[in-house]
Parts: C-alpha cells; sequence; structure tokens
C-alpha cells in the first residue's frame, strides 16, 4: 500500500520533472529564434528569393508534399504560404490533411488566401475540384502545382468502398492465387483514387507524430517531419524540413 | 534461461524505473520496426548475420522489459516481402535464424508456457520454406491458449499484403454468402487483418516512415522514432518513449460491437487459419 502510494507520488514527480525540462527546451527555443535576427513579416517575395536560394541544394525528389493541418495551430495563410513555396521550389502536389475537420469547410476562404499570395509569382496553381484560373505564366518558364485537401474519409473508408465493390464484381480485382496479391490490389485502388502520386514527405508540427488515417495505402515510403515544435510555420523552418528530408535514404528494403 | 525471454536483464534501479512508469497509462499495444542491425555490425566490423543476431538478443530483452511493464501485446517487424530482394547469403541466414530461435523455442516450450506468451506469425506464409513455416506454425498452435504477453512476429510481411489478403477474405466471404456487402464496414476490415492496431510504434535508428509496416492500423497510433540502432536500444530508450506516449497519446478509441453476421464471419476465418496452420505441419512432414 505504502510502495504503491511512494510510486504514485514519484510518477507524478517525473511527469512534472518532464514538463519543466520541456517548458525549458521551449523557451530557450524560442529565444534562439528570436536572438537568430531573422526579419520578421517577410514579404512573399522575399521567401520565394530565400527559398530559391536553395532549389539547387535540395535534390531528392519530392513530388508529392502532405501537411498535417491543424486548424486550432495554422492560420490559412501559413498554409497559403507553403503552397507559394512548394510551387517555387518545384513540388508538383501539395496536400493538405485535415485533422479537425474544419479546414474542408474552410477551402474557398484558403482559395482566395492562396490567389491573394501568389500576386505576382510566375506559376500555376490547380485546385483540384475547380477549373484553373490563374495559369499565366508571363512567357516565363514556370512551375505548376496541384493542390489538394485530404481528409480521414480519404484514408480506410475509401479502401473500405472500394473492398465493397469487389466483392460485388469479381470482375474488379483478378487474384491468380487464394489470395490477392498487394499489385493486384493496387491496379483496382488506383481507379477509385485521382491520380495522385504517393506522398513522399509529411511534415507535421508539435510534440505528437501520427498519421491521422492519411491514406493508408499510399504511405508506406513516406516521411513524417517535424516541421516545428511549437506549431509555427515558416520560410526557415519549412526549408529545414526539406533538408532533412534530403538526408533520408530509401532502400526499398535492401 | 530460454533465448526468447532474457530473465536476467534488468537491475533493481531498471525495474524501479518500470514500477514507477507504469503507474501511469501503458500502452496495450505496442509495435517494433527493429532497424539498425546491419549498420551496427558495419560500426562494430563485424558480420552481418552477427548484427542480425544480436538485434534478437536485443527483442528477448525487450520482452522481458514489456512484460515487467504490462504490456499484453507486442509486434515486431523481423522481415519485410521486400527483404527477399536482399543477397542469397543474408536471406540464407536471416532465415537460418529464425529456423534456430524457433526450435529453440519449441525446445523451451515449458518456460514460454510459465510465461504466458502467446506467438503469432503474421504475414504471407506461403512464401516461407517449408520447414521454416512447419516451425512457425507449432509454435502458434502450442502457444494458442496463453494469454500474459502476446507477441506478433510479422514475417514475409508488408502492411498491403496484408490488406489484400484481408480483401479476399472478405471477398470469400461474401461469396460463400457468410456476409453481405452492407457487412463491410472499416471494423471488419481491421479485424479481419492478422494484427491489431497498436497504441504506440518505435522505430529505431533515426529513419522516420513506417516501411510498409501496419499501414491500415497505425491511422491513431503514436509514431515514435529513436536514434539509437535497435542492438543498442536500452530500457531508458524505450521509458522515455512510453512517458512520450503518456504526455501525447490520444485517449483510446471505444471500440464497435459487430453484429452476428460479422463474428460468425469472424470465426469461420480463424478456424481457417488454424486448419491451414494444422495443414502446414502434416503437408511437410
Amino acid at each position: 500500500m505504502l510502495s504503491r502510494l511512494i510510486r504514485q507520488i514519484l510518477f507524478v514527480l517525473l511527469h512534472l520533472v518532464v514538463s519543466v525540462l520541456v517548458a525549458i527546451q521551449n523557451v530557450y527555443h524560442r529565444f534562439c529564434v528570436k536572438m537568430s535576427n531573422l526579419p520578421k513579416n517577410q514579404t512573399v517575395n522575399n521567401e520565394v528569393m530565400t527559398v530559391l536560394g536553395h532549389v539547387p541544394l535540395i535534390t531528392k525528389e519530392l513530388k508529392h508534399l502532405v501537411v498535417l493541418v491543424d486548424t486550432d495551430h495554422h492560420t490559412l495563410t501559413d498554409l497559403a504560404r507553403v503552397v507559394i513555396w512548394s510551387l517555387v521550389f518545384g513540388i508538383s502536389y501539395v496536400s493538405f490533411h485535415d485533422i479537425t475537420g474544419k479546414l474542408q469547410k474552410d477551402e474557398e476562404n484558403l482559395f482566395v488566401e492562396v490567389e491573394k499570395q501568389k500576386k505576382g509569382i510566375p506559376g500555376c496553381i490547380k485546385w483540384f475540384d475547380k477549373p484553373n484560373l490563374n495559369g499565366y505564366t508571363n512567357g516565363i518558364q514556370a512551375n505548376t502545382i496541384s493542390v489538394n485537401i485530404l481528409s480521414y474519409n480519404d484514408g480506410r473508408p475509401k479502401i473500405t468502398k472500394c473492398l465493397q465493390q469487389i466483392s460485388q464484381d469479381n470482375t474488379l480485382c483478378i487474384r491468380s492465387s487464394d489470395e490477392f496479391t498487394s499489385q493486384e490490389l493496387d491496379r483496382t485502388l488506383k481507379t477509385i483514387y485521382p491520380s495522385i502520386p504517393d506522398p513522399n514527405l509529411v511534415l507535421y508540427s508539435g510534440p505528437l507524430c501520427c498519421a491521422y488515417g492519411l491514406l493508408p495505402w499510399h504511405i508506406r515510403l513516406t516521411e513524417f517531419i517535424q516541421i516545428s515544435i511549437d506549431h509555427s510555420i515558416n520560410v526557415n523552418n519549412y526549408l529545414g524540413a526539406l533538408y532533412k528530408y534530403n538526408k533520408c535514404d530509401l532502400r526499398f528494403g535492401k | 534461461m530460454s533465448d526468447w525471454v532474457n530473465e536476467n536483464c534488468v537491475s533493481f534501479f531498471q525495474l524501479f524505473c518500470i514500477k514507477v512508469v507504469k503507474t501511469g497509462r501503458v500502452p496495450q499495444h505496442i509495435a517494433f520496426i527493429m532497424d539498425g542491425n546491419r549498420r551496427y555490425a558495419k560500426k562494430l566490423s563485424v558480420k552481418t548475420s552477427d548484427g542480425h543476431s544480436r538485434g534478437f538478443d536485443k527483442l528477448s530483452e525487450t520482452l522481458k522489459w514489456c512484460l515487467d511493464l504490462g504490456i499484453p501485446e507486442v509486434t515486431v517487424y523481423a522481415f519485410s516481402i521486400e527483404n527477399f530482394k536482399r543477397s542469397d547469403e543474408e536471406v540464407n541466414a536471416l532465415m537460418d535464424l529464425a529456423r534456430d530461435k524457433f526450435q529453440r523455442l519449441l525446445d523451451a516450450m515449458d518456460q514460454i508456457n510459465d510465461w504466458g506468451v502467446r506467438i503469432h506469425v503474421a504475414g504471407r506464409m506461403s512464401l516461407l520454406p517449408l520447414d521454416l513455416r512447419k516451425m512457425v506454425s507449432q509454435a502458434m498452435l502450442a502457444t494458442l491458449h496463453n494469454n500474459k504477453l502476446r507477441l506478433n512476429i510479422a514475417y514475409a510481411y508488408t502492411g498491403r499484403d496484408e490488406i489484400s489478403r484481408a480483401a479476399s477474405h472478405i471477398a470469400d466471404g461474401v461469396n460463400y454468402k457468410d456476409i453481405t456487402t452492407y457487412d463491410i464496414n472499416e471494423e471488419l476490415v481491421s479485424q479481419t487483418l492478422d494484427l491489431g492496431p497498436p497504441e504506440l510504434l518505435i522505430r529505431t535508428s533515426g529513419e522516420v516512415r513506417l516501411s510498409d509496416f501496419m499501414l491500415w492500423q497505425t491511422a491513431n497510433t503514436v509514431l515514435y522514432f529513436s536514434d539509437a540502432l535497435w542492438p543498442e536500444f536500452t530500457v531508458w530508450n524505450l521509458l522515455v518513449a512510453i512517458i512520450h506516449f503518456q504526455r501525447y497519446a490520444p485517449p483510446p478509441l471505444p471500440q464497435k460491437d459487430n453484429n452476428g453476421n460479422q463474428d460468425k464471419f469472424l470465426q469461420k476465418l480463424e478456424e481457417k487459419r488454424l486448419q491451414q496452420l494444422k495443414n502446414y505441419i502434416v503437408c511437410s512432414s
């Protein structure tokens, strides 16, 4: 009885100490950011120049970037800027995985915000379910980016629906033995998913790394990289995450 | 002492710390991607197979820590279908390691039963060599009723392959009229898979991807990436991961009840799987 009480007290103390240490680390982190004298409230044009400077140094292929969006912490401006940086960087697909379910309702506003931020920057932004409004490139060679909002329902529920269809119609997915192989099912799943490549990189913010049901079939080789511990999104921690990604080495089982 | 659970790897102080940490919420299912054996071997300039063997020793220590922590289910990623692409020499060495360890397990079955460890091997069994498949089936059947710690070993496994196999079972279920299309929902798919959802997934050696492991099950799992190479993973690394889990884990999701059809289908599937294991034993003897 007594020893149990002591254990509980020690447990509470342990978590208290950890909380204090984490708090100190956060304060130190904020202090470092302040001291680094980074220009605050940079204009989008300056940020674009910064990104362009780093493009040649990050060589690993990055076709599809997913950001885990927590609308309680991320503003539409943050997300719009991610679109602009990614456009300039040359990423072809950027998806926002809506954790709280509020971003999908705010899609129109995100669209407006992206348009606002894009002014004067060459390139074409395709909204996955809207016609291309902003295809102007001024004759300069420019990138194209597709923007997509994903949610939990695009993951397990969608695969489940596909399994229902397969069970109704045997010709949808043909098996060569008793059990489907992953290649056989992959062919059928490709028909229900729009043609987006598997995500190469997932950016998450905050201390918890979790997939939140993001496209289970597609994330087998996806790297999970933290953009910031305090949920902030700026051009510096965005580039920092891309550098970390650049270091990741895929071995394909070998 | 058995190979599979290393009893002598916890000092008095470590046990005390384990007891303090387990006062709080402990994950009910923990999964490991045991990465870094080859890098460890390279670092120490020893043979790759020695690195893998050291990795197995670490698994036996980890199982002891998990038993002490009161974690009822542990899943480890031992061999991926993609790993068959490695050199013949390395694949054969890994198969030999598995043969050796399963033989020892079968020899020390009394002790495994004393600890109450249930062994479950998840993966495409048809890809395993016949003799290994037989040993694996024997181990699974002999430990079927143990309930203190369930050890799932993902062998010849990938997450996509697991989902594909579940898809075939579900399609068969509809064909045989055990279930209807309307009975197919997310929960049924989850239960048709080989492995249940882990609450915490730990990957060692600093890699930050799932590598086709438990893709479906990790929807709400806390993913924890540790920089230590697997053979260098310590009880302290594990305790830090569990403290991290205690701080940030989302609350467990409530389980939904199955309907009669679904229950019957799952029961039939379980019986079919057991029968398959018995067939494997008979076929190769």
